[in-house]
């Protein structure tokens, strides 16, 4: 067999007790030949896999190789994948993707589908724009935040109870990703009326099956442009957008002129595209790359 | 370009079963992913993050293996992975734990061969000792053939766990359609002048019936035997028989051995890891399937 014929082998790591059988599924759709879970990875261990991974099929054999790191924690993901990248010793150096959660996939679809619309809808960018983010100390919301804050957002990241753990997840992440976050708390309509009275943007990354915005609260937004919801599963996070929405009129939005919505399937189809892509990309490039956010939200604007 | 077949396989234990990996790998599925030390509360999560990231035409090329060594336990994740669905986005899914169901199924199914071909008759109304009944093959067998309409009794070193077994039996597997008995492995003796049918499925290495417990069985016909390593379970039984008269059986009783009922299994176990493949809606497998494609291998082997 030829050199270039080797099969290409995808190490997925997870510090979870299971990879993602999403993230496998995609894997292998991707165009990955095999595929291997590695569980319960702690960050000290990912040195030593990365080497084990990248000294046994030659400088042809790396580029038919890449990294995938899973979990849940962005932040332990970031880690991850900086100390993967340390690792490599090149020419021994493979690609690697990090997308815990989904997260960054998920986040970078939501942004660009909202600066997508902003775009056509307003003729404006993200730059400068009042930009709120309900659910927006989880995985998505924290990588949605960071994104549209480098985008030039001004971007408030909400808590839904706790305003140390916004605060702590804001300051966090500007130190990391050098964004500006904003963090703050909302547990009442009336918390929420507040931060979307003046709010453009409103991205809504919640939990699953929760009703964040209700067409009472939609009625204090008085300049929002577009808000986009991750939400598939229903009551839907902010009501009037449909899960099929993609630019269609926020019907409850009566005060602010022209706010057009976007749903999770218009987003989960950006997603899924965007993160299959990242793959093909790890199988396809000459030089190793190393895709987090950053990567993931330059694609999407592409994909859109 | 059609998309790779990919087989999630599910275990409560620490490894997969290699045998399982190979199973389904020669079967034809493309990639098979292990899933170790999984958690009956996780088998939603796992489920509903495996359908979302295929289309449903690529969900027909993705499915689920649930192993493991404890019967209860797999058909309850199989129910719940089962419930886990979102149609149109569904896959199948096949539970084997330790491949009891397939190996059950069987053995149930040649014997059933065998009394049709040697003596003209079935399982409706005969009476079935499961010896070392009480594991997942045991429990499984003992299910089918009282299912088929056997008086069945699982017989095991302890009377109590007997009795549970065969309670757990009735209600799990059976839906309180059916009563298998519990009796202690004492009470052999008497039990075996009853007998029409025995099925051995104790450890490997154990000899649960005796030469002379085998010629003392006047209405014994067929005995089987899952243990491939000798001494054989059933004295006078060898792991080639495939229907040939049990040495010492002073009553004709023929004998089918662990080589027989293991082609069966295999061939079971391979087709409905291929149902799982080639079935245009999702099936959820569990051990009546596996009989029913048994009593097919059976009746060709």
């Amino acid at each position: 067999m030829d050199k270039t014929d080797k099969r290409s082998v995808l190490h997925m790591l997870d510090p979870m007790p299971h990879v993602s059988p999403f993230d496998i599924n995609m894997a292998v759709d991707g165009g990955f030949d095999l595929v291997f879970p590695f569980n319960n990875v702690q960050l000290d261990q990912v040195t030593p896999l990365v080497q084990d991974a990248i000294f046994s099929r030659g400088p042809s054999g790396v580029k038919r190789t890449g990294i995938f790191i899973g979990g849940r924690d962005i932040g332990m993901a970031l880690n991850m994948l900086e100390t993967a990248q340390k690792a490599m010793v090149p020419p021994f150096e493979v690609s690697v993707l990090a997308d815990p959660s989904g997260a960054f996939t998920t986040a970078a679809a939501l942004v660009a589908c909202v600066e997508r619309q902003l775009k056509s809808k307003h003729a404006l960018s993200l730059s400068g724009l009042n930009t709120v983010v309900f659910g927006g100390t989880g995985p998505v919301g924290i990588a949605t935040g960071v994104i549209a804050s480098l985008a030039g957002a001004d971007v408030t990241i909400v808590d839904p109870f706790n305003i140390d753990n916004a605060l702590a997840k804001a300051n966090e992440y500007n130190q990391r990703c050098e964004s500006n976050l904003i963090g703050t708390y909302a547990s009442s309509d009336a918390d929420k009326a507040r931060l979307i009275s003046h709010a453009d943007i409103v991205f809504c990354t919640a939990k699953a099956g929760v009703q964040v915005l209700s067409s009472d609260v939609l009625k204090d937004a008085t300049k929002l442009k577009v808000a986009g919801d991750v939400n598939a599963v229903p009551p839907l996070g902010i009501e009037g957008i449909k899960r099929t929405h993609d630019g269609e009129p926020m019907v409850h939005a009566i005060n602010s002129h022209g706010a057009v919505g976007i749903g999770s399937l218009a987003i989960g189809d950006i997603k899924y595209k965007l993160q299959n892509a990242l793959l093909v990309s790890m199988l396809n490039t000459e030089n190793p790359v190393f895709l987090e956010f950053r990567a993931a939200f330059k694609l999407a604007r592409d994909l859109v | 370009m059609e998309k790779p077949y990919i087989l999630h396989m599910f275990t409560p234990e620490k490894n997969l079963s290699p045998f399982d990996v190979n199973m389904a790998l020669d079967a034809g599925w493309t990639s098979a992913i292990p899933y170790v030390g999984v958690q009956a509360d996780e088998i939603q999560a796992l489920v509903q993050d495996t359908i979302f990231s295929r289309s449903p035409s690529g969900l027909k090329r993705t499915g689920i293996f649930i192993g493991g060594r404890d019967a209860k336990s797999s058909i309850e994740m199989l129910r719940s992975a089962c419930k886990s669905m979102v149609p149109p986005f569904e896959v199948s899914a096949f539970a084997d734990p330790s491949g009891a169901f397939t190996t059950a199924a069987a053995m149930v199914a040649a014997v059933e061969r065998e009394l049709e071909t040697k003596f003209h008759t079935n399982l409706e109304g005969k009476v079935v000792l499961a010896l070392g009944g009480t594991g997942p093959v045991g429990q499984i067998a003992a299910t089918l053939a009282a299912q088929a309409g056997a008086k069945v009794t699982i017989i095991g070193r302890q009377i109590e766990k007997a009795k549970a077994i065969a309670g757990l039996c009735n209600t799990e597997f059976g839906d309180g359609q059916i009563s298998i008995e519990g009796d202690a492995d004492a009470n052999k003796g008497l039990l075996m002048e009853e007998a029409d049918v025995v099925f051995a499925t104790a450890a490997a290495g154990i000899q649960v019936l005796s030469s002379e417990l085998v010629a003392s069985a006047p209405l014994l016909k067929v005995a089987a035997d899952v243990n491939a390593v000798p001494p054989s379970g059933i004295a006078g039984l060898d792991a080639h028989h495939r229907g040939n008269p049990i040495a010492g059986s002073l009553h004709g009783a023929v004998g089918v051995g662990a080589l027989a009922i293991g082609n069966i299994k295999y061939k079971t176990q391979s087709a409905l890891l291929k149902k799982m493949k080639e079935s245009n809606q999702p099936v959820y497998l569990s051990f009546e399937d596996a009989f029913e494609i048994a009593r097919g291998f059976a009746q060709n082997n």
